[in-house]
Formats: structure tokens, sequence, C-alpha cells
């Protein structure tokens, strides 16, 4: 994909149908180390060991209406691509981890893309769950977590237009704070 | 225009073995990124790109294509073989470069 944000639009909309009542996002830029790492947990039905194996094979579903599904193995394919690696753990009724690292400065890597828009895109979702997101960017770390948003506007439901376009200029303002000092 | 022609008159290797060389191709399409592939081409395609990874016969499974031509003659993983012969998806490569390859394709006029 174009950009990693849609990688991680497709990964979490995989946790938000396995009935994730918290998704943890998580992106980590170290330079020092040219190193960019996201990670994305979420707390859903998870798969047992047979289906796990399945998932990295691109001609695997758990929809039944299409022959193959591709969002893990495109994901797993950018990582590796890009001087990096890919980790999948899930356990039945835990929930599921995902792990992409990639070389930082690596020629095929993708921009991050518009995160802020994938983060709005995924609070507008019809299911109910909690989101941190997490950004590192070497020594500085962003955090938004639904669950403070939530109790400071004292509400149950984020997807109001004002509250998701709020959130988004939130993070976008702040995503870019992070990268200029 | 059937697959043969395209074989013949290109000079490519043909690298799977199962293929229908009468097949019809409709059209062309050329792109590395396979997401916008996903999007983009059309059924009956044949698809110009150097990506050899197994999500490669994924995208051409699930859009139909015609047939695959890997352009500058990089090396084609076993297993992306092995899938593509066992779906009948037919696999070719040149040398040339993608754009060396469509000025041949639009001179056989498709």
């Amino acid at each position: 994909m174009k950009e990693l944000s849609l990688h991680i639009l497709d990964i979490v909309q995989n946790s938000i149908q396995a009935k994730a009542s918290h998704i943890e996002i998580f992106i980590e830029e170290d330079l020092s180390i040219n190193r960019l790492r996201i990670s994305i947990k979420d707390d859903g039905i998870g798969m047992d060991q047979d289906t796990l194996q399945k998932v990295i094979d691109p001609f695997f579903t758990s929809r039944t209406t299409r022959k193959v599904g591709l969002g893990i193995p495109f994901f797993k394919e950018a990582a590796e691509s890009c001087g990096g690696f890919f980790v999948i753990k899930s356990e039945l009724n835990q929930g599921t981890y995902i792990e992409a690292v990639f070389q930082h400065n690596h020629i095929d890597r993708v921009p991050i893309g518009k995160i802020h828009d994938t983060i709005m895109v995924i609070l507008h979702s019809d299911q109910q769950f909690d989101l941190t997101y997490r950004h590192r960017y070497n020594q500085k770390e962003f955090k938004l977590d639904t669950i403070e948003i939530k109790s400071i506007l004292e509400t149950e439901d984020l997807r109001s237009p004002d509250i998701l376009i709020w959130i988004k200029e939130y993070i976008h303002e702040n995503i870019n704070e992070l990268k200029e000092s | 225009m059937k697959l043969k022609q395209i074989i013949e008159s290109l000079q490519v290797e043909m690298m799977t073995e199962s293929a229908d060389l009468e097949a019809e191709i409709t059209g062309v399409y050329i792109g590395d990124l396979l997401s916008l592939v996903m999007a983009k081409a059309k059924q009956g395609d044949l698809w110009i790109t150097i990506q050899t990874h197994l999500n490669v016969i994924a995208v051409v499974d699930l859009l139909d294509l015609g047939a695959v031509l890997v352009a500058e003659g990089v090396d084609i993983e076993e297993e992306t073989l092995a899938k593509a012969n066992s779906l009948n998806i037919p696999i070719l490569r040149s040398r040339l470069s993608a754009y060396d390859l469509a000025k041949k394709l639009s001179q056989l006029g498709l």
C-alpha cells in the first residue's frame, strides 16, 4: 500500500471484526538505530494456532465471500521487503498482537502517511471499543487514549463529527510537533 | 489476443507449465504496488511487474488477470511458481524493462 497508515487501518479492522474492546496502536520511530516499529494489539476473540498459520497465507481469509484476504500478507511483505520483519501472535479468546518492523530509511519504505485520518476512520466504526494510540519519535512520545477523552467530554460515544474532527486535528498537530523539534 | 501470440512475438520465457496458451489477453496493466494493482487492473489483463512475491498470485487469482509478465529478468521464488502452477496461472519473464515490453505490446495492437 502507498502508506503504512492504510496497513494499520486494515489490521485494526480485523481487530474490530474480532470484537475487541480495547485496541492499542503503537508507532515507534527510533532514528538512532534506524528502526520503525508498528504494533497493533487487541483483546478480541483471537485465533487458534491452526488459523494463525493460515492468516499469513494470501490464499486464506475468514470471510467466505472472497477466496483471498490480503491485509496481513501485504503488511508482512512490506516489512520484509524493507529490511525488517513481521510478528503475529494470537491466543483464542485472549486477543492478537501484530508487529511490523522496518528499516526506517529503506528506499522502498512507504511513508507512515495520514495516520490522523486513519484514527478518525477507525473511531467512526459502528462497534464500541476503546483505542490507545501511542507514537514515539526518538525520545518524545504522543499518546491518545479514548478512555481519557470520553471521561473529559463526559460521553460514551465519540462518533460525532465535531469530536472526530477535533481528534483528527489534535493528532495531526501533535505528530507534527513531535517530529519538528 | 491469444497468450501464445504474445509469447512468440515478445520472445519471453514461459516460467510455468500448466498455462492455457489459447487464453485470451484483453489488456495490459503495469504496476508494482500490489494494492494499487488490485484496485486498477482488469480481468484478462497481462500484468507487467517486477514483484514476484506469492502475493502476486493472490492478486491475479482475485482479479482473474490473464497472465503475469515479470520484467527486468528478476528471479521468481519457487513458492510463487508452484502456486501459479497449481492455479494454472501463466507467468512469463523477459529481460526487457516494463517500458520496452509495453512498446512491443502496443505494436502488437494491445
